[in-house]
Formats: C-alpha cells, sequence, structure tokens
C-alpha cells in the first residue's frame, strides 16, 4: 500500500495510532504530549498536502503549509465531534488518526514525489552544545519567573466570611489568612440580635483556613445574622460580615 | 525617464531641492537584490552565539520582570537591556546582507519566540489581558460542557469564533496539560507559522529573500504585533491563517493549472477556518484578496490575468457571510460603534474642533515612561522615512519584469500596466499605516487604528524593505549604509514593543488597568467565590473583577444589571435613585463584588467599569461604593479589607 516514496505517510499512520493507544490507554502528560502534539499540529497537515497534491518549493514552506492544514483539520474536527457529541480525548484522538489515515491513504492512491528531510548544514558540536545551554537557561529563567510571581503579594489581607446555607438552617462563618504572620483573633455570631457563637483567641497562620459551621433553628420570618471579627491585641473591630437567613 | 533625465534650470535652489527629494523618494533602484543572488551557506557558528546571546537576554528580562513585581528601581534597566539584547543581534544579523536565506528565516523564527517568551513571563503561569481571559472564559466551558456555541455574556460575538479555543482544548485533551500550558504552546506555534508565513509572502512576491526578511521586522514594528497577536485570543490564530493564504496564493501563481487548482483548494481550507474564527481576520482576507483580484481585472498587458485570484476572492467573501448568516451574528452591533466612534473622533480632530473630554479627564489619560513615549516615536518617523523611501520604488517593483526604470515605471503602473498586483496592492495598503497613527492619537480612535495596524503593516513591511535594499543600501553596502538600516530596523521592532502596551514590565497593582490591576488577592478572591458559594453564581462587579469571578471563580457574570442599566450607574452613584433600587430589585444579579481599592485613583485606562461610562477623571467616591452596607435585605457575605461582596438575593422582588 505505501511505496518506498511513501514512507513518510507511512510513518504519520504509526505515528497516529500510537497517538490514539496512548490517549485510550495512559494518562501520561509527558508521553501523549510527545505523541499527539506533532500529530495535531503538523503531521495531519503534511499528510492532507500531500493528499491534495501540494508541492512545497522549500521544507520552510512545506511545513508552514503543513501547520496551516493541521489547523483547519482541528478547527474542521471541533465543528464534526461537536455535531457528533464526542468532544473528548478520545474523540479528538480518533479524529487525527481518521485525519491522517485518510489523508494518507488518498495520498499514497494519488503516487507523487518522494518527501525526504534535508541535509543539516555543517553542525559541530559545539553549535548543538551552545543551543541546548540556552534552552537550559531560557527554561531556569522561566523557572525563576513563575517563582516571582508566586511570591509576589502586594496586598497583606484577611477573608472573613458569613455565608447562609440554603434552606436558612445554618451558618457557615470562615477566616483565611493572607498576613504574613500568623493572627489572633476573637470572633462572635449574633442572629437578630442575640448571641449565637463566640470563638476566644482563634489562631490563624498565613494562607491557613478556620471555619465552624453554625446549626441555627428554624424560624418562619427572615432574619439578619452578623459575624464581628476582633484582634484581641488591640480590641479593634476588624472585619464584619452578615447573612440574612430566609424563613420558611 | 529617471528622475535625473528631468531638466531643471540651473542654479534654482528651490528646484535643486526638489530634484534632491525626488530622488530620494523616486522609483530609482539600486540594484540591493544582487547581494541576493549567489546561494550562501547558513553560518552555525553564528547562529549557535546568537542562540545564547537571547538566552541571556531572556534572562535579563524576567530579572526585570521580577525586580518590577517587587518594585525595584533597576526593573527597567534589565528589562530593557535584556531586550535590546534579544533584539538588536538578531536584527542585525537578520538585516545584513548576504546572509543565507535559511539563516535568516531560523533567526527571525528564533526573534519571534524570544519576543513570545517575554511577553508570556509577564504573567508565566496563568491568563491576565483582559481579552485572553475571555477566551479562556469559553475554552473551560467549552472543557466542561464537552459542547460548542455556549453562550457568553461578556463576549457575545465570541460563541460564534471558537476556532482558537477548540484547538487549544483539543492539545489539552490530547496532551492532558493544563489549558494554560496548552494554550501557550499552540500560540508559540502560531508566532511561528506566522513568521514563516509571511517571509514567504514578501519572498515569492518579490523573489528576495533579503526584502522578505526585513519586511518581516518592519512588521514587527505594528503595535499589535508584541502582544496583541501573541494573546490567547482569536486574532491571534485568525492572523496566521491570513497570512497562510495570502502566502500560498502568492506562491501559487505562477504554477500550472492543476497544482493552482490544488493550491486553490487549500486556500479554500483556510479561508474557511478564518471565517469560524475571526471577524476582523477574515474581512483582512476579503480585502485582500478583493483588492487583488480587482487589480487584475484592472491590469493591462503583462501575463495573462489570474482568473482563479477571482475564486478566493469570491470564497474569502462569501464564507465569512455564510457563517455569520448561520450563527444568526450581530457583527454590526459589536463592531459598528467602534468604527463609528473611532472615525467621529478622528474627524474631529481633523476639523481642529477642541476636545470634548474635561481637562482632568486628559490629565488622567494613560502615559508611559518618557523613553517609550521616545522609542515608539522613533520608530514611527522610522518606518515614516522607510516608507517614504520605498512606496515608489515598491510601487516600481511591480513592473520590475518590463525593463523600465525611473518615474517611466510609475507611469506603467498609472496606465494600469504593471506584472505583479499584489505589490500594488501591498504598497497602497502601506498608506494605511498614517492613517492608524492618526486614529491611535485619541483615546476614542485607538481601537480602531490598533486593528487597522494589523492590515497595514503587510504593505509597510514591503515597502520600508524595499526601501532599504534598493535606497539606503544598494549592492555593497558600506560605512553608515550597512550599519544604519539594521540599526533602524531594531529601533523599529523596539517601537513595537513600547507601543503595545502601557508598561509591559509586571508592578505593583493599579487601578481599572486591566492587566496591572490583576494581582494575587483578587485572584484569591475569585476563587474564594467558586471554593464557598459554588460555581455559576450570578454575579456584577467592576471591569477586572468580573473578568476573574468569569475565569477564576467561574462565576456567571453579567455584563448589565438589568436591562439597559449598566454596572456603572449602580456602582459610581454615592445614593441609589428609586430606579436603580427598582432595578436591583429585579435584577437577575445576586451578588455585587465591590473593589474598595477603585476609590484610591482614578482609572488608569479611564473607566472602571465600561468603556462607555462618564469619564471624570476622578476616583469614585468612597461612599458610592459603601452605599449597599445600609440596605434593607443586602448582606455583606464576605470581606477582605479591600473586596467585599454583597448577597442581594434578599431585596429581590420575584413573582
Amino acid at each position: 500500500m505505501f511505496a518506498p516514496n511513501h514512507r513518510d505517510l507511512l510513518i504519520a499512520c504509526l505515528w497516529a495510532s500510537l497517538a490514539v493507544v496512548a490517549v485510550a490507554a495512559t494518562d501520561n502528560t509527558i508521553l501523549r504530549t510527545v505523541l499527539c502534539v506533532p500529530v495535531a499540529i503538523l503531521v495531519c497537515g503534511h499528510t492532507v498536502l500531500r493528499a491534495i497534491g501540494i508541492g512545497a518549493a522549500s521544507r520552510a514552506e512545506h511545513l508552514a503549509y503543513a501547520v496551516g492544514a493541521s489547523l483547519v483539520v482541528g478547527i474542521a474536527g471541533g465543528m464534526a465531534l461537536n455535531a457528533a457529541g464526542l468532544l473528548s480525548p478520545l474523540g479528538w484522538a480518533v479524529w487525527f488518526w481518521l485525519a491522517v489515515v485518510g489523508s494518507s491513504l488518498t495520498a499514497a492512491r494519488r503516487g507523487g514525489p518522494a518527501w525526504t528531510l534535508v541535509a543539516a548544514p555543517d553542525v559541530r558540536r559545539w553549535h548543538v552544545g551552545a543551543v541546548v545551554l540556552s534552552v537550559l537557561v531560557a527554561t531556569g529563567a522561566y523557572a525563576l519567573a513563575v517563582r516571582d510571581e508566586t511570591a509576589q503579594r502586594q496586598f497583606k489581607y484577611t477573608e472573613f466570611w458569613l455565608l447562609p446555607s440554603e434552606d436558612g438552617g445554618q451558618l457557615r462563618v470562615g477566616v483565611r489568612s493572607g498576613e504574613e504572620k500568623g493572627e489572633r483573633f476573637d470572633l462572635d455570631v449574633i442572629l437578630d440580635g442575640q448571641p449565637l457563637a463566640t470563638f476566644r483567641s482563634v489562631e490563624v497562620a498565613p494562607g491557613q483556613t478556620w471555619t465552624r459551621e453554625l446549626p441555627v433553628a428554624p424560624a418562619a420570618v427572615s432574619r439578619r445574622a452578623v459575624a464581628r471579627l476582633f484582634r484581641p491585641d488591640d480590641n479593634r473591630l476588624y472585619r464584619s460580615a452578615s447573612a440574612l437567613l430566609t424563613g420558611r | 525617464m529617471t528622475s535625473g533625465d528631468i531638466t531643471w534650470a540651473a542654479g534654482s535652489p528651490v528646484r535643486n531641492g526638489i530634484r534632491q527629494v525626488l530622488a530620494v523618494i523616486g522609483p530609482d533602484r539600486r540594484d540591493g537584490m544582487m547581494a541576493d543572488t549567489l546561494p550562501r551557506p547558513a553560518n552555525p557558528g553564528a547562529v549557535a552565539i546568537l542562540f545564547l546571546t537571547v538566552a541571556m537576554a531572556l534572562l535579563l528580562v524576567v530579572l526585570g520582570q521580577g525586580a518590577g513585581r517587587r518594585g525595584e528601581a533597576p526593573a527597567s534597566l534589565l528589562f530593557w537591556a535584556g531586550m535590546a539584547l534579544a533584539v538588536v543581534p538578531l536584527g542585525f544579523r537578520i538585516s545584513w546582507p548576504q546572509v543565507a536565506r535559511g539563516e535568516r528565516l531560523l533567526l527571525l523564527l528564533l526573534l519571534v519566540e524570544a519576543l513570545f517568551y517575554c511577553r508570556t513571563i509577564y504573567s508565566p503561569t496563568s491568563f491576565t489581558p483582559y481579552d485572553e481571559v475571555l477566551h479562556w472564559v469559553a475554552a473551560e466551558d467549552l472543557m466542561t460542557a464537552r459542547r460548542l456555541f455556549l453562550s457568553n455574556p461578556l463576549l457575545e460575538v465570541g460563541s460564534t469564533y471558537l476556532a482558537l479555543e477548540i484547538l487549544a482544548t483539543s492539545l489539552a485533551d490530547l496532551t492532558r496539560l493544563p489549558l494554560f500550558a496548552a494554550a501557550t504552546l499552540l500560540l508559540s506555534v502560531l508566532k511561528g507559522t506566522f513568521i514563516v508565513a509571511l517571509f514567504l509572502l514578501y519572498e515569492k512576491i518579490t523573489g528576495s529573500a533579503r526584502i522578505a526578511a526585513l519586511g518581516c521586522l518592519a512588521y514587527m514594528g505594528c503595535s499589535t504585533f508584541f502582544l496583541f497577536e501573541a494573546m490567547f485570543s482569536y486574532e491571534s490564530l485568525g492572523i496566521v491563517l491570513c497570512t497562510l493564504a495570502f502566502a500560498i496564493e502568492a506562491g501559487s501563481r505562477n504554477l500550472p493549472g492543476g497544482q493552482r487548482s490544488r493550491a486553490l483548494v487549500l486556500i479554500g481550507l483556510l479561508l474557511g477556518g478564518i471565517a469560524v474564527t475571526h471577524h476582523l481576520s477574515a474581512v483582512y482576507a476579503a480585502i485582500y484578496f478583493g483588492s487583488v483580484a480587482t487589480l487584475e481585472l484592472l491590469r493591462r498587458g503583462g501575463p495573462p490575468r489570474e482568473t482563479k485570484m477571482a475564486v478566493g476572492a469570491v470564497m474569502a467573501v462569501l464564507l465569512p457571510l455564510l457563517w455569520v448568516e448561520l450563527n444568526g451574528t450581530h457583527l454590526t452591533a459589536y463592531l459598528g460603534p467602534v468604527i463609528e466612534n473611532g472615525i467621529k473622533i478622528l474627524l474631529i480632530k481633523l476639523h481642529g474642533a477642541p476636545a470634548q473630554l474635561s481637562d482632568a479627564v486628559v490629565a488622567a489619560a494613560p502615559s508611559q515612561p518618557l523613553f517609550m513615549r521616545v522609542t515608539t516615536l522613533l520608530g514611527v518617523l522610522l518606518t515614516a522615512l522607510g516608507l517614504a523611501t520605498g512606496f515608489f520604488r515598491s510601487l516600481a517593483l511591480s513592473t520590475a519584469a518590463a525593463g523600465r526604470s525611473g518615474w517611466w515605471s510609475i507611469r506603467d503602473v498609472l496606465g494600469r500596466r504593471w506584472h505583479e498586483s499584489r505589490i500594488v496592492f501591498l504598497s497602497l495598503l502601506a498608506f494605511g499605516f498614517p492613517l492608524s497613527v492618526a486614529f491611535r492619537l485619541s483615546i476614542g480612535g485607538w481601537e480602531v487604528g490598533n486593528r487597522m495596524g494589523t492590515l497595514a503593516f503587510f504593505g509597510v513591511g514591503l515597502v520600508v524593505a524595499t526601501g532599504i535594499v534598493h535606497f539606503w543600501q544598494g549592492r555593497a553596502p558600506r560605512g553608515w549604509r550597512l550599519v544604519a538600516p539594521p540599526l533602524a530596523l531594531c529601533v523599529i521592532v523596539l517601537g513595537g514593543v513600547t507601543s503595545a502596551s502601557l508598561d509591559p514590565i509586571r508592578g505593583p497593582y493599579r487601578v481599572a488597568a486591566d492587566s496591572q490591576s490583576v494581582e494575587a488577592m483578587a485572584l484569591e478572591t475569585a476563587r474564594w467565590t467558586k471554593e464557598w458559594m459554588g460555581a455559576g453564581n450570578r454575579f456584577a462587579s467592576d471591569r477586572v473583577n468580573s473578568l476573574l469571578l468569569a475565569g477564576y471563580g467561574r462565576q456567571d457574570v453579567r455584563p448589565d444589571i438589568a436591562k439597559g442599566v449598566h454596572p456603572s450607574r449602580v456602582f459610581k452613584s454615592e445614593t441609589l435613585s428609586a430606579d436603580d433600587f427598582w432595578a436591583l430589585a429585579n435584577s437577575p444579579v445576586d451578588f455585587l463584588l465591590v473593589d474598595m481599592r477603585l476609590t484610591t485613583a482614578p482609572p488608569v485606562l479611564g473607566f472602571y467599569f465600561e468603556p462607555w461610562e462618564s469619564r471624570t477623571g476622578k476616583p469614585i467616591p468612597p461612599a458610592a461604593l459603601r452605599k449597599f452596607e445600609n440596605i434593607e435585605g443586602v448582606g455583606r457575605i464576605y470581606d477582605n479589607g479591600f473586596i467585599r461582596i454583597y448577597d442581594m438575593r434578599g431585596m429581590h422582588v420575584r413573582p
């Protein structure tokens, strides 16, 4: 089926098949990335170009056109899979497999010149070493950028909330610290002017969340709950929150 | 007839001056393409050193961004030193005469990917620009619901143009990469493909790899190149498909019938892709194919007319219209007001009418550091100089095969005797550059000018490159002629970076400044809503927090409080009118998120909520945002000292 001058098509079909197997059989991100990304972004476009019979004047031209054709195959796949209700990982893998195999068979039937790789220019070891080093430096720099982003916290804050349940039978009160250091709080909850709960010396470390669920007796009318957060050190009202409990 | 043939009375300084100007702008060419005729081997050693240089440059840029995040003084120095180190050596090598074609192309790819890297590390783990988050929300919806065409209240036309989301989610599905990583991978491929396609387009129509490479560098001076066309937004895909279609069409023009028909199939597929990807890209494609086809019809003599070009033009016009019709999209309602407002403001400026904005608004208009403004201005001036010296020479290229030179070739163009309609169109398209600059001078017209630039720079790239090769450098440039043009191109590329955004360095929080307003606390608040309230609650808030709620909080953010009542009206007034009460009581919105930081400064971009809100140039009074405290039935369910969430359900009137 695949003559020697169509080895690229055979390799494309095998690669696409491996991609389907990888999607169906493993959750390994690296393996799936290595197998699936080339199929989705380049290989299917390459086989489509071969099927249509477009000859490019240079490798760069062929690669650019192949990426363009792959993008169109991907877009068409989205529409088709949506119509079929198959927009899922396996659906995508099968779609690209169908595109690659279908266009490869068409290309093989059409004939045409062989597709060969160009010879590499006179590359020495240090050239490769320099490029690899560059990639490593750029990757390291990216990791540094991620670390910088994670460390950037301009505002120091404490989140305080009071959430009523849907049925009005429960209140959820919570504190989360975005401060630089741990803090100690006093907290009280009042329902319709009557104390419902009090918590003393609640310690919350940076990044830590403190929550309590408070059951509330059902009532026929709507009631207002208020929660207040105090800092015992200066006895100051630090935050307050309120919620409306719906009546039954 | 050349400029030198025109006889003038000797000794007249005015006429001498005119003669000199004509010689500068005139169509005479200095055979600069001779330097391209011999194929040269690539120099892997130079490429390897440039890779290392770029890696060091990227490290500097990252250090600059990090310093910016910490508010340290050397941020600007580090960042811009890194940018210069990335652009200048590469720019020089790419634009140097007598460099191998493959080497130019590889270095162009390296430069584009380096610029994309610099853009990405502004926010290396998440989407932050406004448009990106809009598309991210749509992509998340797609991954969650496994269905297309879901409504997107924050970008209504977005539900019609989902190609980018389709491709990004396909990669995320296939690889199990996070959506951000999959999207970044896709965008880096798109950037590379774009520059290769642009190179091929210029090379096919001029026959010169050097002009093609210089043209690509000049294109990078476009204000949309660095940021806008590198975002996770539909234009980033649309422009790539457009450029590929242009390049394939240009490359297929001399092919025999059968092969040209096959190329037309691929062009048709790409045009179909554009139609479902981005409305403006579809317009660009229609303009390009329609204009070139029209010029082909107008052309006299020369090679046979390319009738298949007309087929491409018909497809470029019909496919987008068909898609819009199928989806019932109201594009005019989306694009019309922006274009109308831009033109109105430009006309006001042209007539010299006084500005309609108050002094406070003008004073609060966003501004950049002086260095950035100077670089942008220099880039614009150098581009204008390139256009002035390249326009007629570029036009003359379209008649090159006829063997005519000087102003005769322009006479041929005027007599419709050109050989290459694409060059004629792209040269004329360069006129869009001054127009886009004029639009960008006003706040209201900025958006129109920005979008125009994307298309106009296809022409600008060609004309500037032609000017450099055929006027500034010529056959064997030496001395300043060798060094100045590459340096000018580097300034143009850096001008593209400085004109792309207010500040490409990540700094502390700023009020209503889109990306610069996105910081950890607001993100945490948005995530808190998802974690503790669940997804899909109906929210209203300011522009930035709405976006974060929709993206990170997965909430149902409503652009209006009620029909015809925009959030700015309810949020900005110090007291609620009876109509506002009625709107809130009958609103589908259940929660309001109020960011008290809005009261600390005027909005950097001029508005807090929506672009059409009234602009005073002053901060919102704190009382305006505190007014929800004392309304009966309203609860403040969340407070972090800066951001509050109000539960409005208690004041709703439900039938």
